[in-house]
């Protein structure tokens, strides 16, 4: 038996180093709080473009993202070098901390977005939007208006991701505030509104039909639609529209596969992967997907919530706080 | 009555005996205490500065007292039911003719083996308030809209946590019965003390030490527990400490205020769990027996006559609903094409599984917890029992001290283990590991070091000193009668130390959430981030092979050492 386990043990200690040592030439790690079927059909095409570059991926919320970026930071071991989330303050933070590098892409100019930076520390790459994904076994009357969510029909099942993991969410919260007032949020809550986990759980929370309906965003709930869910997906009149930037971080040593990273998510190429993935490009010469709910670019723009993202970014904190404590009261 | 072994050794030369305990203690400082200090350190000092107002208004804060009472209402709950159930089913499998004993004794480890969060899915799958299938079949049935139990609850999270930290109380307390002298027992019954009496004066004084340190491994367990609160609790905004930490080093993007939040209600914990140990002290002060006696008889059992198979049923029951009906609903879901739609053959598939056998980050999560799973229960078995000889065989000062730090990272939630691991061993003292699997290496050895410590201690605890003291007065030197006498008697303890250690360290989830890089995840860290990434499908197909390795390895690891030591060892 000992024997058996000091094999065992030596071989575990073998390869513990040599996981810890792989160490090959062109490096590039992004984060992104895309999922798995948004981020994993770029990569593949990356790579196919790219083959020397040997590109990894961490998909995790954005304040998990932001979280360990933080901690590596301070442990001086960062190992992201491009960060892709939709939590829009988070990037003006880092640019005014100066832990970005700035890069104005060729592909910039091609861009469409309420969202831009002149000087490249960080580009939107995909336009998001939410809209609420319910379940169809549950919702007979899909809602149109914000005020359709007060009804009893969505009484103690509506669910918003915690700001506190995912970005879109702690977006969409900033945005229902700004627009609707915190009143809104309260009155949500006084129908019994639930505060849920990450933003892919939300929407398998009412696929399940745990939920009635939640606030989803785009492709995720679609793509779950395609796979034969019980889930609608509709917007409402005043719609959730948050681009999702992209930007190398300061100190990266990868970064001229970073560049080229940056430049294929914007290339016609890049963005009709993240179109057909069911979500919004960011140019104006790729066609979204029809026929699943999606509205146009230009016209998302039109009925979406305005928000001073710069005032966010300082009231961020503060808004998560006042959120998690009416939700959960 | 036994001699000061220590003060002979250290008038000799410098032995091999010597080294090696020098090490372990070495190992102790390093691995184990230096991140408790970093942790407490960080908790009351700002900038080098001694600053207690800020300790004061975190522990102010409602949230604070909330979690914590949580926390501790979860402990008492687990503990309680979990200590009725494991001594009840030990004393079933041990001293009773209930049929199959082998397998049943086998089945009630089983739970042992599931990852409770794993658990925790799989009841949230079945018994969440209105999607869970068991409660919308309820619905349909009755035609009501209550459901039949709602998982989201502290009862649900009690409960599902008790099914999975039982046999912690269990496998001690079975081990204590079958090493138990039985003439004690039947000298008693032969002078016609009525059963009754027997077991209260007899059996339960003689076992009560094993029943405490099972007890006291799930009260410090589950008051430090992450995995099934997370899944079950945040839901409906129940937080305990464990996941409040998480919570806030979340919400404040991981600045440095959230880690000394978190190392503040760190502290919190330490200071309970010393006061749970100071308490366990103090009941086995009272009553300590060494109970092998060197000869061993089979024990009378109890005859159950006409209840035998109603109670066999009812463990059958038991089994059935803590271990197969989670995993076959872990299983299933894994199969399904997506969440929701119902358990027909139309609507399952293979493609899960295929995904995940193909991805690379789940490949990687199944190796990297292989390896830190085997080198981490290697390195912390022989380091344990060394230390817990020191601490049960040597007469030194101070051992108390020794006890506590290896006992103590086991009370501090592995969420405050990681980010001491994170304060110690990321360059602050020249080594900077961070993002490599070794950082989740040592974080292992610190987190299970007491499970170590327990387990070589009850052993050793039970070897009585008069058979070494034998062995010295007839000659042998120190390191003989260590060698001959006493670890062939503990090496059931190291082999249930190994396993202690290995099986938990292959699910663990609540450190490496924290210290895992993005090609450093373990099997824990992937299933939970695929399930709060709403991917519950896939979450479901990688707990299905995580569950698979598990019980794999579990059968090949019960044959070699059946096999080795040339006979049935029991199950």
């Amino acid at each position: 038996m000992k024997r058996a386990i000091t094999l065992l043990v030596l071989a575990a200690m073998l390869g513990l180093s040599v996981a810890a040592t792989a160490a090959p030439k062109m490096q590039l790690m992004v984060y992104t709080s895309m999922k798995e079927v948004l981020i994993s059909e770029l990569i593949d095409a990356f790579l196919k473009k790219n083959p020397s570059v040997r590109i990894d991926y961490y998909s995790a919320g954005a304040g998990k993202l932001m979280a360990k970026i933080a901690t590596e930071k301070q442990a001086n071991a960062l190992v992201c070098d491009v960060l892709w989330t939709s939590e829009v303050p988070d990037f003006y933070q880092m640019k005014a901390q100066g832990a970005l590098e700035p890069y104005v892409s060729p592909e910039a100019k091609n861009i469409v977005s309420p969202v831009k930076d002149k000087e490249g520390y960080f580009t939107p790459a995909r336009l998001g939007t939410l809209g609420v994904a319910y379940n169809t076994n549950k919702v007979k009357n899909p809602p149109k208006t914000w005020e359709d969510l007060l009804k009893p029909e969505f009484k103690d099942g509506f669910a918003i991701a915690n700001p506190a993991l995912s970005g879109t969410s702690m977006v969409s919260v900033g945005m229902i505030v700004e627009n609707l007032g915190w009143e809104y949020i309260q009155k949500l809550r006084g129908n019994g509104a639930l505060m849920g986990q990450g933003s892919g759980q939300v929407v398998d929370d009412t696929a399940i039909g745990d939920l009635k309906a939640c606030l989803g965003v785009d492709y995720i709930v679609i793509n779950k639609i395609k796979e034969g869910a019980s889930l609608g997906f509709t917007y409402l009149d005043k719609m959730l529209v948050i681009p999702s930037p992209v930007a190398i971080l300061k100190g990266t040593k990868n970064l001229e596969a970073a560049k080229l990273w940056v430049d294929f998510m914007l290339s016609k190429e890049g963005q009709s992967i993240i179109a057909n993935s069911f979500t919004l490009p960011i140019r104006a010469d790729v066609p979204i997907v029809q026929g699943v709910g999606l509205v146009t670019p230009a016209e998302a723009e039109k009925r979406a919530m305005k928000l001073d993202y710069i005032k966010l970014m300082s009231d961020k904190e503060a808004t998560i706080e006042k959120f998690t404590s009416i939700m959960t009261k | 009555m036994s001699r000061l072994i220590a003060a002979r050794g250290s008038g000799k030369k410098f032995g091999g005996a010597e080294i090696v305990l020098a090490l372990s203690i070495a190992v102790l400082v390093v691995i184990v205490a230096v991140p408790v200090l970093m942790i407490l350190y960080n908790a009351f000092t700002v900038d080098g500065k001694l600053n207690i107002g800020d300790v004061v208004d975190i522990i102010k804060e409602p949230d604070t007292y909330m979690a914590l009472r949580n926390s501790l209402i979860i402990a008492l709950g687990v503990t309680g039911l979990g200590t009725f159930l494991g001594v009840l089913f030990s004393y079933l499998v041990a001293r009773t003719d209930l049929p199959f004993k082998s397998l049943m004794k086998l089945l009630f480890i089983v739970p042992f083996m599931l990852p409770s969060f794993i658990g925790a899915i799989a009841w949230k799958v079945l018994l969440s308030p209105r999607g869970g299938y068991i409660n919308k079949m309820f619905m349909d049935i009755f035609n009501t809209s209550r459901p039949l139990f709602n998982i989201y609850s502290v009862a649900g999270i009690i409960v599902v946590e008790t099914m999975y930290l039982f046999p912690f109380v269990f496998m001690q307390v079975s081990a204590a019965l079958e090493r138990m002298d039985p003439t004690l027992e039947e000298s008693a019954r032969i002078s016609g003390v009525p059963l009754g009496t027997i077991m209260r004066k007899i059996t339960f004084p003689l076992i009560m030490p094993s029943i405490v340190a099972g007890a006291l491994l799930i009260a410090l367990y589950s008051l430090a527990h992450f995995g099934v609160p997370a899944i079950l609790g945040t839901e409906i905004g129940f937080y305990n400490i464990p996941t409040l930490i998480y919570r806030k080093i979340h919400s404040s993007g991981g600045s440095f205020a959230s880690i000394r939040t978190g190392t503040v209600l760190a502290t919190i914990l330490i200071a309970s769990a010393a006061l749970i140990l100071y308490l366990q002290k103090l009941v086995l002060k009272s009553g300590r027996y060494s109970i092998i006696a060197g000869k061993s008889m089979r024990p009378m059992l109890m005859k159950l006559r006409r209840s035998k198979y109603p109670i066999l049923l009812l463990c059958f029951v038991y089994i059935f609903i803590t271990v197969i009906l989670p995993t076959a609903t872990i299983m299933l879901v894994g199969a399904l094409k997506t969440y929701g739609l119902p358990f027909e053959l139309k609507n399952m598939t293979l493609r899960n599984f295929k995904y995940i056998l193909n991805w690379r980050m789940t490949r990687q999560a199944v190796s990297n917890s292989l390896l830190l799973s085997l080198g981490a229960a290697f390195v912390t078995m022989l380091a344990g029992t060394i230390i817990s000889y020191v601490i049960v065989k040597m007469k030194v000062k101070g051992k108390f001290l020794l006890e506590f730090l290896g006992v103590l990272p086991f009370s501090v939630p592995g969420t405050v283990i990681a980010l001491g691991v994170i304060l110690t061993w990321s360059g602050r003292f020249g080594i900077n590991l961070y993002n490599t699997t070794w950082i989740i290496f040592v974080a292992y050895i610190a987190r299970y070091m007491a499970f170590s410590i327990k387990s070589n201690s009850a052993a050793l605890e039970q070897v009585h000193d008069s058979l070494e003291e034998a062995a010295r007065s007839c000659g042998a030197t120190h390191w003989q009668s260590m060698k001959d006498i006493v670890l062939p008697l503990i090496k059931p303890g190291m082999v249930a130390a190994f396993f202690l250690i290995l099986l938990p360290a292959l699910r663990e989830l609540t450190t490496s959430v924290l210290l895992y890089g993005p090609r450093t995840r373990t099997i824990g860290v992937a299933i939970y981030a695929l399930n709060e990434d709403g991917e519950t499908v896939l979450a479901c197909a990688l707990a299905t092979f995580a569950l698979l390795i598990i019980v794999f390895g579990e059968i090949v690891i019960r044959r070699i050492i059946s096999a080795k030591e040339g006979g049935p060892s029991g199950g």
